[in-house]
């Protein structure tokens, strides 16, 4: 019995306007509709690209008979001599390494000037922004190709092209840094008489050292992947080996040499995450490889020496513990004997700690210069060259291919990118989301999900592009699946970790209303992450870009094969032309990127 | 100008008709004041009227919009490079956040304060001589932390770190000591070592000190002379000795344009007693749980 149906309908009430039209229309900016319509035709633009590029399951299911045919022929794989690939190992994380620090130590004045609260005026932050971008843009693999040309054989050229082409990452994430700082400590040295360099070295870099080791490790990781394509332009180290027996046609050789590499990513990755929590002191919050290792370590070690006594370090004792122990003003003036004997600083755990891991990374440096034998004359004669070469370089030409040629070369690289990303996209929203914590049905599916990624972003995708393209041959096909497959543990991860980190209020509040768990994901979880999700799903395509030319040079398809090439014809001014186009493209691509950012606020 | 004979000078801090604006706000309007060597003196005033503005300008840490600045016989606006730092080289400077590097070794903390009288950058407690260490070790001494020397600073409590910031400016052995809201960070039994260890250091060395506070009763029993600051402008000039608390408030409440303002300040100090109250049964709760 409800009280609507007793109540009697009231005469109809003068016209007013009905809610529909006193409601204020939904108001579009101009800006956002260009933005949904740019992102439109990229989708579209990518489902074509998807669609040309021949991926298919019947083909897929070709290839795997290929595969096996393949491995029946390879027959067991087989690895260097262990004196030569112990060499090898070294001389490819020496010279990595070497790389990796030039990068370094080219990047801490860049991100002085890039820095809002450290440059010294607008134009010397504009210019420091500009080297972060440009050499960001230029693919280490282009500057390898000019270094081989310029230097006689060794590791110079590898060392250089890391080392610049590093700068880009390593002084935005520098110059970020130094723009989270807390500039309290900073203003006292300042006002205590410190001079600007003074300020830095005593406020600033005290501050920022943690973040910038765990950078140029990072970065490390990232140049070591990478290390495999510069062996295939001409520097030294297992890539040019694996590039040699692939060419030769000795596969079982170049596979063994690519699970060496791909073992010798996995413990870097551990290696490097070791490092990093000694230098921070707490336990790694990463999800990667190397970060679960170190964690499972810790855990058992703890479970071990649970009943032990806990060794109170002096470093390490919490704030206030002992407060208060000394009587303050009642001028406890000691006697200088005692200051003396106070000059000694205690060997406690942490010096201990610092001072191993201080011999320990010197020695590191030391061995990688070492190992990788640099002639350092070279970098004195080298100038002398620079002219000559320079003049082959310019003006940029297409040389004897026609224009169109080049143009569809290039444009099936960004339709390799684009593919890959839509694949890595569409399944990575799946198992991105499953990997949540607050999303996956039940822990069971969250840490197999997890474990996935884990594992997928552990295979080096230019190793598996190089093995695929052995498999399945030559062509965009095998490098769009690569891309794609490393696009996985990259974008998934990145869902994941955004999922988790949306409030958990609206999630609440829809449960309560009786909404299912569906429902839930798509009115509360998915509107929150969107933002993150348009943001790295661009962050994708920007790095898929460079990707994808790269994996040209291994066979992949696309412009790379032609940038080989040229580069290794002596056409010079066709690299030029090559190399202006993909800069071109990514600076287009970087650009639309932050436009999506800003718009999808 | 800044012969040597200045030191014998008996004024250290001459300010006067000092205005700043920071784009349309204006932090101080016309304020002057006038500091005798060995005179600790507070700057009384809520937040928001012109104390920390000062303070930094007497360091050469903020360009005045007008008006002259006028310390240890140089005008501080005028210098630049090296000239400033070796000013402020004398000027010891003690903060609210006490401003301590938290991964640097309290030594190195203490350290950084002689920095003006070294050359160059320096990292790591190798890079000091030994002599400096010696007298940054004298100074932890004085301030009760020596056993502290070689832990990092942020594993120290806030009035440790407050006293870690004093050995510190001690390092520059500076002529003025100025401390910006050094215990407004710190709960009551902190701040009544600090403030104490602040005056004995003071009467000690000679020290001249411009301190600013805003509690009134913790103003009235430190301080030798007090100016109090509205609006950045000085309305209160006057010896601490014998002035009541009530006193105080009569004269803010005279130049004050309305009642508000004078309400303002009993809320405040009674907010802050409130604050301490709420925070210690929040601790006591958290305890129990």
């Amino acid at each position: 019995m409800s009280l609507a149906t007793a109540t009697p309908t009231p005469s109809a009430p003068p016209p007013s306007p009905s809610i529909a039209e006193r409601a204020p229309r939904r108001r579009l900016s101009p800006e956002r509709i260009a933005a949904t319509l740019t992102l439109g035709a990229i989708v579209v633009a990518s489902v074509i690209a998807l669609a040309d590029s021949g991926i298919s399951i019947p083909s897929m299911i070709e290839s795997w008979g290929n595969a096996e045919r393949f491995f029946a022929r390879v027959g067991p794989i087989t690895f260097p001599e262990p004196g030569e690939l112990l060499y090898l190992t070294a001389l490819t994380i020496g010279l990595v390494l070497c790389g990796t620090l030039l990068a370094a130590v080219i990047s801490v004045p860049v991100a002085y000037l890039a820095a809002s609260n450290t440059t010294p005026g607008p134009g010397w932050q504009a210019f420091g922004r500009f080297v972060t971008v440009l050499t960001r843009a230029i693919p280490d693999v282009v500057l390898a190709m000019v270094f081989v040309l310029m230097f006689s054989l060794g590791s110079l050229p590898g060392i250089l092209a890391i080392g610049i082409h590093s700068v880009g990452m390593i002084s935005k994430l520098f110059a970020d840094a130094i723009e989270q700082i807390d500039e309290g400590p900073r203003r006292a040295i300042r006002a205590a008489g410190g001079s600007k360099l003074q300020e830095f070295t005593s406020g600033i870099l005290p501050q920022v050292l943690p973040s910038w080791v765990a950078t140029v490790l990072h970065r490390n990781d990232i140049n070591l992947r990478g290390s495999v394509v510069l062996g295939y332009v001409g520097v030294v180290g297992l890539g040019h080996d694996m590039s040699f027996a692939f060419k030769s046609l000795n596969y079982s050789l170049g596979l063994g040499i690519a699970i060496v590499m791909f073992v010798l990513c996995v413990v870097m990755e551990i290696i490097s995450s070791v490092v990093r929590q000694a230098m921070l002191g707490g336990a790694p919050s990463g999800r990667g490889l190397g970060d679960r290792v170190v964690r499972g370590v810790q855990n058992a070690r703890r479970r071990a020496d649970v009943s032990g006594t806990r060794s109170a370090t002096a470093g390490a004792e919490p704030a206030g513990s002992r407060d208060a122990s000394s009587p303050v003003g009642r001028s406890s003036t000691s006697g200088s004997a005692q200051l003396e004997a106070a000059l000694r600083r205690p060997w406690d755990a942490v010096r201990i700690r610092n001072t191993v891991w201080g011999w320990i990374a010197l020695a590191v440096v030391v061995g990688s210069v070492l190992v990788c034998n640099i002639q350092w004359g070279d970098l004195i004669t080298f100038w002398a060259k620079v002219p000559a070469i320079a003049v082959q370089f310019w003006p940029p030409s297409f040389g004897n291919y026609d224009a169109a040629t080049m143009f569809g070369a290039m444009l099936q690289t960004i339709g390799i990118a684009l593919a890959a990303t839509l694949l890595a996209f569409v399944v990575s929203v799946f198992v991105g989301s499953l990997a949540a914590r607050n999303v996956a049905p039940n822990a069971a599916v969250r840490t197999s999900m997890r474990l996935l990624l884990v594992v997928i972003r552990g295979i080096p995708e230019v190793i598996l592009a190089i093995v695929l393209i052995v498999i399945t041959g030559l062509g965009s096909q095998a490098g769009t699946l690569a891309l794609a497959f490393g696009g996985i543990g990259l974008l998934g991860k990145l869902i994941a970790d955004s999922f988790e980190e949306v409030k958990s209020g609206p999630e609440r509040a829809l449960r309560a209303t009786g909404a299912s768990r569906g429902q839930v994901y798509a009115s509360a979880t998915l509107p929150q992450g969107m933002r993150a999700l348009i943001g790295h799903s661009f962050y994708l395509l920007d790095t898929n870009i460079r990707a994808a030319t790269i994996l040209g040079i291994v066979g992949g398809g696309g412009i790379g094969y032609y940038l080989l090439n040229a580069g290794q014809g002596s056409n010079y001014a066709v690299v030029t032309a090559i190399v202006l186009m993909i800069l071109v493209t990514v600076l287009i691509v970087e650009g639309l990127a932050m436009w999506m950012r800003r718009v999808f606020r | 100008m800044s012969t040597p004979a200045g030191n014998e000078d008996p004024v250290v801090i001459e300010v006067s008709g000092l205005t700043k604006e920071f784009g349309r706000t204006v932090a101080l309007q016309g304020a002057s004041l006038t500091v005798a060597r060995g005179e600790i003196v507070v700057l009384l005033g809520l937040s928001g009227s012109g104390k920390s503005t000062l303070l930094r300008h007497l360091d050469g840490l903020e360009t005045p919009t007008a008006g002259s600045v006028r310390v240890l016989g140089q005008e501080v606006p005028r210098l630049t490079g090296r000239h400033l730092r070796a000013l402020r080289s004398r000027m010891g400077f003690v903060f609210q956040q006490f401003d301590l590097v938290p991964s640097l070794t309290v030594l190195e903390n203490v350290l950084t304060g002689a920095l003006s009288e070294l050359r160059g950058p320096r990292l790591g407690l190798w890079s000091y001589p030994r002599r400096l260490k010696l007298t940054a070790l004298g100074h932890l001494d004085r301030v009760g932390l020596l056993d502290r020397a070689y832990q990092r600073a942020d594993t120290l409590s806030g009035g440790q770190q407050q006293r870690v910031a004093i050995a510190r400016a001690l390092m520059q052995d500076p002529e003025i000591l100025l401390a910006d809201e050094p215990v407004a960070s710190l709960d009551p039994e902190s701040s009544e070592q600090v403030m104490s260890l602040i005056r004995e250091i003071a009467m000690d060395a000679g020290l001249t000190v411009v301190c600013s506070l805003h509690q009134v009763d913790l103003a009235l029993s430190w301080g030798d002379r007090i100016v109090g600051l509205r609006h950045g402008e000085v309305v209160l000039d006057t010896p601490a000795e014998g002035l009541s608390k009530a006193e105080v408030m009569e004269i803010y409440g005279r130049v004050a344009t309305s009642t508000t303002e004078l309400e303002a300040i009993e809320v405040e100090l009674a907010d802050a007693a409130a604050d301490a109250a709420a925070e210690t049964r929040l601790a006591d709760g958290a305890l129990r749980t």
